[in-house]
This record gives structure tokens, sequence and C-alpha cells, in this order.
């Protein structure tokens, strides 16, 4: 063993560490991807979106399958909820033209939310319980680029591009240990931090941290991207208050989301490639 | 010259069906999570072939997958799997040399062996980011006890190999 050592352990070891130095500077000094991460992300595309093919497949027949009256049930649930809701929204459009006419008598700028957005298919989920990541198939080629967010079909938060290549990107999702968003408390106006926390991971949960003292959650409560700095756009929900908890030296008071997205039943999402919004 | 051509017939059909079983694994048992935990297949190739082989050549396989995984999947920092595999390589393949006997056993231990060193890398980085110790010891247990389970397929396969290219 130790003859080994001599002749050629130390020299693998030292051919390890010289790449891994080398894979560490190119990772540094990229905007977007490394060159070889690039090139190997370009090359296993095709083997990653027909893994996933398989696995949306078997996915599907799995759900076909579902309980019938699981699903009548929700049904009841959601006209119930699509009832309200519609009421909800001719309250909203008494409540949008009352708030032109003012905006236009106090003459402040007319509200505006414009979202540039790139549609893209998941080309493959997390491949490691350490991270909790997306790949999609867009990337440098269809103009996206790192920091930008990435929202679910409903407009709910997925997470945000944290590589890009030539057609390819990985998304960090919010529950990444991470992740890190400034946070609203859209009931309260509250400004928190959302992030990723690797003991809420498994859950599927992220925290809300450096909540103001005195604040008062409930259960349910919607927290929505603060827009503060202008990095991304306001107003995204992230998820709702499921619980609040005291930190472990018992000072601080933390909330646990549940992020309005399911990570692994997702296929398509949208890229956030640009915004304009004027509240 | 002959000797130079089997070697490299053999690292090959180990490239290869490291390949297939990789793409194999992607396809079925990638969605499945029995306790939340997905099972993780390179630190188990790793390891059988460091049972198998001479430290040298393991070594050097350990850094390739390594290099590979590092480019392809997200770990906490950048050259985790680089370093992880070649050193558990280079010590799983001493290790099964010099103290156990060839078998389904020694590929169990030295595998073990290195997602203790992998996970060892990821649960450094992110206690240094805060995460608590519990938690991640008890993934990490989990992470190696269901991917144990692929060495079912992996052994059998990478030992027919050896069978074949070296005896």
């Amino acid at each position: 063993m130790r003859d080994f050592m001599e002749k050629h352990g130390l020299r693998l070891l030292a051919a390890a560490a010289a790449v891994a130095v080398l894979l560490s500077v190119l990772n540094y000094f990229s905007t977007t991807s490394s060159f070889l991460e690039n090139v190997a992300g370009v090359l296993t595309y095709p083997f990653r979106a027909a893994a996933t093919a398989v696995e949306e497949w078997v996915g599907d027949r799995q759900r076909h399958y579902r309980d019938y009256s699981a699903l009548l049930e929700e049904n009841e649930a959601l006209r119930a909820e699509i009832a309200v809701l519609r009421a909800n929204a001719r309250q909203a459009e008494r409540d949008r033209e009352e708030n032109a006419k003012l905006r236009e008598i106090l003459g402040l700028r007319e509200q505006k939310r414009d979202l540039v957005l790139e549609s893209a298919m998941i080309l493959e989920h997390s491949s490691s319980n350490w991270t909790s990541t997306l790949t999609l198939n867009r990337g440098t080629n269809h103009d996206v680029a790192v920091g930008n967010c990435v929202l679910s079909p409903e407009g709910y938060l997925v997470g945000v591009v944290s590589e890009v290549g030539l057609n390819w990107c990985t998304v960090l999702t919010i529950i990444d240990t991470d992740a890190e968003l400034g946070a609203l408390i859209y009931r309260t106006g509250d400004v928190a931090v959302a992030e990723g926390d690797f003991s809420l991971m498994g859950e599927k949960r992220l925290k809300l941290s450096y909540l103001p003292a005195g604040v008062s959650l409930l259960a349910g409560d919607y927290a929505v991207t603060s827009g503060l700095g202008g990095f991304y756009p306001s107003d995204l929900v992230i998820g709702t208050v499921e619980r609040v908890e005291a930190d472990e030296d018992g000072l601080a008071r933390y909330a646990v989301l549940a992020p309005m997205v399911d990570f692994d039943t997702l296929t398509e999402v949208f890229i956030v490639k640009g915004f304009d919004i004027v509240e | 010259m002959t000797a130079y051509r089997d070697l490299l017939t053999k690292w090959g059909a180990y490239g290869v069906s490291a390949l297939v079983l990789m793409l194999l694994h992607a396809l079925t048992l990638h969605t499945l999570a029995p306790f939340g935990v997905m099972t993780f297949l390179p630190p188990v190739l790793v390891g059988v072939v460091a049972s198998l082989e001479e430290a040298r050549p393991a070594t050097i396989f350990g850094l390739a997958l390594g290099v590979a995984c590092d480019l392809t999947v997200a770990a906490p920092f950048p050259c985790l799997y680089t370093l992880a595999f070649t050193a558990s390589a280079l010590l799983a393949s001493l290790l099964a040399k010099s103290v156990l006997q060839p078998g389904v056993l020694r590929s169990v231990i030295v595998t073990a062996l290195t997602f203790a060193v992998t996970d060892l890398g990821n649960i450094l980085v992110l206690a240094m980011r805060g995460a608590q110790l519990g938690p991640m010891l008890l993934l990490a247990l989990k992470e190696t006890v269901f991917s144990c389970l692929l060495l079912v397929v992996c052994h059998p396969l990478l030992t027919a190999l050896h069978r074949k290219f070296t005896l």
C-alpha cells in the first residue's frame, strides 16, 4: 500500500486536485456556465429529454388510474371556488376602473405589469438528494440569462436560473439551500426573506426568516416577492404560511412556507426574461 | 500490443456498461424515492470497480466519472465529485486489496465507503452554510442504504466483465 501511494497515489490525487481547481476556476469566471459544462449539457440533452419523457409517461399512467371519487370531490370544491373567484373578479373590475380614474385625477403613471416570458419544458428533475434543481430546454440561444425568474403555468414562483448553456439552463428551485429572495407578506405588508433550508428541503418547504418584531402571521397568509432592488419582479407568489417556529436559540422566529408548486409533477414552466412593472 | 488492446476493450466495456446503467437508472428507478430519498448510481459504480480493479486504474475511473458528474449533476460546490470519487476510489481499492476478501460483501463495504467520502463533502459544505448536522447525517445514511440495493444489478454485471477480460 505504501509503495503504491509513493509511486502513483500521490500523483493521481494531484491530478484530481488539478482537475478540481480547473473546474472551480472555470465555474468562478463564467457568467453563464463553464465551457466544459456547456458542452456536457449539450451532449447529454437528448438522453435527459428521453429519460424525462419516459418518466412523464409513467406518471401519466399512474394519474390515469387515480381514485375517481377523489376527483369528483375535487371537482365539486373547485366549482365552489370558481363561484367565489367570479364574484371577486367582478368586484376587482369595478375597483380597477375606479383606481384608473383616481390615478388620472392625481396625475400618476398608468399601472402596468409587462413580463417577457419564454416557455420551456423540463428536461430533468433533481438527480441529487443534496440540491433541488430543474434543467430546462432553453438557454443562451433563447436569450435566457442567469438570475431570470421561472414561473409555473399558473404564475407561481418556481425558482431562479443559476446556470445557462447553449440550449439548456439549470434552475435552483425556491426550496434549495442556496435560494434567497426578498419577500413580502401580502396581508400585512411586512418585508422578510424567503430562503431554502436543508431541514425543510426534504419536506418540500422553505423558510421565511427575518420576520419583523410583532408581526402576526396566520396560516395561509401569502408570501410574494417584494421586488425590492429590482432584481426580480414583485408580487410573484412564493408560497403560503404553514406554521411559525422559533430558531434554535429561541430568540428569533421564522415561518415555514409551503410553495404553491409541486416540483415533482411540473412539466412546463415560463422563464421571465425581462419585466417592466409600474405599481 | 494485444495486452494494450485487451486493456482498452475492458475499460471500454466498463465505460459503456456505466453509461447504459446510468441511462436505465434515469429511465426507471430515478422516479422512485423510498422515504423521500433518491438512489444515486455513480458512487456504486466507483465502489464496485474499485473493489475489482487495481488501485491505479480504479482511481483513474473514479476521476473520470467524478469529472463527468461535476459537469452534469448539480452539487453544493463545483468539483465535489472529482475530489470525492478519486479519493474514495483510491482509498477503497487499497482497502479492498489489502483487507477484504473478494465478493459481494467487499463491494458493499467499498460502496458504503465511497458514499461516506462523497457525503462528507456535501455535509462539510452545507454545514458551513448553516445546515443542521442531524438531518444531513440521516439523509446520508438513507442514501447509502437505498443506493447499495443497486449493487444487485451492478455487482454481477461488472464482475462478469472483469472475469471475461481479466481471467
